[in-house]
């Protein structure tokens, strides 16, 4: 088991009022799975990612993760935790636009304080894997939307995570250049990594092995 | 990782440039200003410490307990011989007398030339105690001997254009000539004593001059006496056994001396003893502290209220596993990266404006200073300082930064927060600089109080004439009829010198009538000729002036002779007997003058005593037609130089006088002059960035507000207001602060002028007319814009 979540919730006070963004999530998570998350706009299928990569905290419920007790984490070892085993990818890719291709892909190696050569080969080793060798040293601006997210899931995966998080990945994106990443994703998992996704199309849903559909923070 | 940080930095940098110049230059000009404020301080600092052993020298001074108590650091001419001969505790002491503005004249043939200096004479024993080693001497030949000089290489190669200059000799004060015997090395500018010329002691005896005899009656502020203690002295105790001296040499005076030695590290420092007044070091001190702070200032407002623009990066940062402290070191090395560019350009402009420094304040500092490790120490020191002080509130508040939020866009400007903490500090810097505009004005309206309100007496077109040789009556009288005779002349007196901007002053005792007793308080002896009053429109409120007699029997007085005699109406004091100067003078009083300021405005005026005693006589005071003033000037120099042939003529405007009495207070008002303005412009660079970022910040109000009928004017008064708001709340804050400041600085004055609600009010316009224009630029052109526009690309 690599995460679970028991009875989930979160909500916001607004107007006197309690809205509820999760409501009694239940979710076990094999290694190895590809999941994908769906539902309309607003029903909380960001928010449950977020709790997910612990981005966000939740309000009540119990989220064990790798045998750890994530609520009852503080929030340096849940960073340390996230940083070690979640790689995030994100609708609008989220590079850092004063940084390279190279070194956005390093930056992570950095915070994880991985040494210099070691650091090099891994990019390297990345750059090579999605053919983007050529492109190392042009900065986001630079590249189209298709390769923009290439280098965001190059980024994600270089610190090998266990799970992948990927908020609409394809959102931004023409339908071939959505097309590859999600061929991309499927052979990740296919190589052993774990994938949880938010998507709207079905066509890219059917890429998963199991769909979850959230209304109104529950789901169904 | 940080030279990765050191690189976003600089890209960080690069992409805002407009943003990144303004705290570049704000930081720079107040590190520059610092440069500068340390290497004033470092010259004040630095004084007299080039003595071997300085550590055990000590000045004799004295403390004078009349009606009030006043210092001198001084002692009567007889002091040194007894501290020497009679007591065990100094190794050597020796007496010094300071002559200003003397004439020298060299002719060894070759060489003629004729120009005042001042000269120190001194005996033997005091190049044992101070430091000035001699460079080239005879070896045998001491200071002892009378008519022998110690010249420094400057003043040899002045004088005669060579340091061979043994056996040389020059001609003093028209009238003793001086061999020099040895040449001395130049001391530091940072010295008590600067002079170029060292005449030996004795020869002051030929000039029968006061400092030159063994007396204890008095004190000439020309004098000095040095010691040099043995080690381990117990200062107290030998101040102490110094109270029996007056008591065995003055058992009579009622100006009670108190001897004391002063350590040389204090001459400097001492404003009682003639020193420098270290508040003025300490105001130096805390503006060039000011600047800095108004720069730093500019750099936190700029980047909190960037933090929105850089929300996401930070987002992404946090996601992708960087922690707090990760991003708070990222943003201190960027502040770093800046002031280290700042710290160098703020170097270059400080040497730049060295020149104008030195020229604003008199001084003689040189950029080689800065080659010191002190100086490499003291600027490490700043840049980390603002560094940190700059840095870490922004690198705090950005490293606060929910990424959910600022990844999905969903932050505002206010959750970036700070904009309290950026109207507080807009707030101080406002409030900074209205406490320098304040203290700008009224240093300027006491300066403008003391030299252009009635000193009660005329000081305009007076010219001063010297009379450098003490001649008989009668070729003094002929001069001066000789001037009279000169058209445009309309006035002309023979005196010691003018009512006030004087020359010299003779403080003496005084018993009044049959009063058994002298009087506690001492009083000012002005000799004068029976033109004096008129020359100088000075009013006699009772009697007359005295007829001229061969010796002094008839005498005025002034009103505050009898403030001080406790005498209800002038015309009691007239045909009273009184006695001065020891005795000297027994007279009658004929007159009584108004009270004029014979002194500058910090001080009482003082009473004061006048007598026709030509003998005493220093000045000739002529009145003039100031149309044409030069052609004049030539008439009474060739009659002067018929009696003075030898002598430099330099007439001196009485005018001129009275103004240089403010020369420190002119020097304060070009300080606060300076650094007011630089607190302004270093302010204004701050709004101009602040006001860039609102403006963009509130595009689409602007827009929305065009749309519903705003004009121009209505958006240009909507961002004005804002920064209004903070100038008056700033002057709420700071009107106390400067009027505390300037009125204690106002308790130095007896005469001074008087804070009004008006200059405060001035301050906080002036500073909301610079907001306006600051601000103007960049609103009206959101303002101008087509609301089409603006709302577009929201």
């Amino acid at each position: 088991m690599l995460l679970q979540l028991k009875n989930i919730f979160k909500w916001v006070n607004s107007g006197g009022q309690r809205i509820f963004l999760l409501k009694d999530i239940n979710l076990n998570v094999h290694e190895g799975e590809f999941i994908s998350v769906m539902g309309p706009s607003g029903s909380g299928k960001s928010t449950l990612l977020n709790v997910i990569g612990m981005l966000d905290a939740f309000d009540e419920g119990e989220y064990q993760f790798l045998d750890e007790s994530v609520h009852d984490l503080r929030e340096k070892n849940r960073a340390n935790l996230y940083k070690e085993y979640i790689g995030f990818v994100f609708q609008s890719y989220h590079l850092l636009d004063d940084l390279t291709v190279k070194e956005n892909l390093e930056m992570p190696l950095l915070y994880k304080k991985v040494k210099g050569p070691e650091r090099k080969a891994m990019v390297a080793d990345m750059l090579d894997r999605f053919n983007i060798v050529g492109k190392k040293d042009l900065f986001p601006a630079q590249l189209s939307g298709g390769q923009q997210q290439l280098v965001g899931i190059a980024r994600a995966l270089i610190s090998s995570p266990k799970l992948i998080l990927a908020d609409e990945p394809t959102g931004n994106l023409n339908s071939k250049q959505g097309e590859e990443i999600m061929e991309l994703f499927k052979q990740l998992n296919q190589e052993g990594v774990t994938i949880i996704q938010v998507t709207h199309s079905e066509k890219n849903a059917a890429y998963g092995s199991r769909t979850i559909n959230l209304l109104d923070g529950r789901m169904v | 990782m940080f030279k990765n940080h050191i690189k976003i930095a600089w890209r960080n940098l690069i992409k805002r440039k407009v943003f990144t110049s303004i705290n570049i230059l704000g930081l720079a000009i107040g590190f520059g200003s610092s440069v500068l404020i340390y290497l004033f301080l470092s010259h004040h600092l630095s004084f007299d410490s080039f003595h071997e052993n300085g550590d055990r020298i000590y000045r004799a001074v004295t403390e004078e307990h009349r009606d009030y108590i006043d210092h001198e650091a001084s002692v009567p001419p007889a002091f040194a011989k007894v501290f020497r001969e009679n007591y065990q505790y100094a190794e050597k002491v020796a007496k010094i007398a300071n002559w200003e503005e003397y004439q020298i004249n060299v002719d060894d043939g070759n060489n003629q030339n004729a120009f005042k200096e001042d000269v120190v004479f001194a005996e033997s024993d005091f190049f044992d105690i101070m430091t000035f080693p001699l460079v080239v001497d005879t070896g045998t030949r001491t200071l002892a001997e009378p008519n022998t000089a110690y010249i420094n290489e400057d003043m040899a190669k002045k004088m005669y254009g060579t340091l061979d200059v043994l056996g040389k000799t020059f001609l003093f004060d028209n009238k003793e000539t001086i061999e020099v015997i040895g040449v001395l090395k130049n001391s530091p500018k940072t010295s008590l004593i600067t002079e170029g010329i060292f005449i030996s002691f004795p020869t002051l005896e030929k000039f029968n001059d006061f400092s030159g005899l063994e007396t204890w009656s008095g004190i000439s502020t020309d004098l000095q006496c040095f010691a040099l203690l043995h080690p381990n002295q117990n200062i107290a105790e030998i101040e102490n056994v110094l109270l029996e001296l007056p008591k065995e040499h003055r058992p009579n005076s009622k100006n009670r001396h108190e001897y004391k030695l002063q350590p040389l590290a204090d001459i400097h420092f001492n404003p009682d003893y003639g020193g420098v007044n270290p508040g003025l070091l300490w105001i130096f001190a805390i503006i060039g502290l000011f600047l800095i702070v108004i720069a730093s200032i500019n750099f936190i407002n700029i980047s909190t209220a960037q933090a929105f623009y850089r929300s996401k990066e930070i987002g992404i940062r946090k996601v992708l596993g960087s922690f707090r402290q990760h991003l708070f070191w990222q943003f201190l090395s960027e502040t770093f990266v800046i002031s280290l560019f700042a710290i160098a350009l703020g170097v270059v402009l400080a040497i730049l404006f060295l020149p104008s420094f030195n020229a604003l304040f008199e001084l003689e500092l040189t950029a080689e200073s800065l080659l010191d490790y002190r100086f490499f120490a003291f600027m490490v020191l700043v840049l980390v300082l603002v560094s940190f002080l700059s840095g870490s509130y922004p690198g705090l508040l950005m490293s606060r930064i929910v990424p959910v939020l600022a990844l999905k866009g969903k932050l505002n400007h206010n959750d970036t927060g700070g904009s309290t903490t950026r109207k507080v500090l807009v707030v101080v810097q406002f409030a900074i600089s209205i406490i320098l505009i304040v203290a700008t004005v009224i240093i300027s309206k006491q300066i403008d109080y003391a030299i252009n309100s009635d000193l009660g007496f005329n000081k305009d077109s007076i010219v001063m004439v010297g009379i450098p040789e003490e001649k008989d009556v009668v070729q003094l009288e002929s001069l001066k009829d000789q001037i009279q005779r000169i058209p445009g002349v309309t006035h002309v007196s023979n005196c010691l010198t003018s009512p006030g901007g004087s020359i010299n002053s003779l403080g003496t005792s005084f018993k009044y009538s049959n009063r058994p007793e002298y009087e506690e308080f001492s009083i000012e002896l002005k000799p004068m000729d029976e033109d004096y009053l008129e020359t100088f429109d000075i009013p006699l409120v009772a009697g007359r002036v005295f007829f001229k007699r061969d010796s002094v029997t008839e005498v005025l007085v002034n009103e505050k002779v009898r403030e001080k005699l406790g005498v209800n109406s002038a015309e009691e004091l007239l045909g009273k007997q009184i006695e001065a100067n020891g005795g000297y003078i027994k007279a009658t009083i004929v007159g009584v003058v108004a009270n004029f300021h014979d002194i500058d405005f910090t001080e009482e005026i003082s009473p004061i005593l006048m007598a026709y005693e030509p003998r005493w006589f220093d000045e000739i005071a002529v009145k003039i037609d100031a149309r044409s003033t030069s052609n004049i000037l030539a008439q009474i120099e060739e009659k002067w130089s018929g009696l003075f042939g030898g002598y430099i003529y330099e007439p001196r405007f009485l005018d001129n006088r009275v103004a240089e009495q403010y020369e420190a207070e002119q020097r304060y008002l070009s300080l606060s002059k300076v650094f007011s303005a630089l607190a302004i412009l270093i302010g204004c660079l701050g709004l101009y960035g602040l006001i860039l970022f609102f403006v963009g910040q509130r595009t689409k109000e602007i827009g929305i507000r065009k749309v519903l009928g705003s004009n121009v004017a209505n958006i240009l008064a909507l961002f004005s207001m804002d920064f209004f708001k903070l100038i008056l709340i700033a002057g709420v804050f700071a009107t106390p602060i400067a009027w505390y400041l300037m009125e204690q600085w106002l308790q130095g004055y007896t005469y001074r002028t008087e804070i009004h609600w008006w200059i405060f009010a001035l301050a906080m316009v002036s500073i909301m007319v610079v907001t306006l224009v600051t601000i103007s630029y960049q609103t009206l052109k959101v303002a101008m814009t087509s609301p089409v526009k603006s709302l577009r690309t929201e």
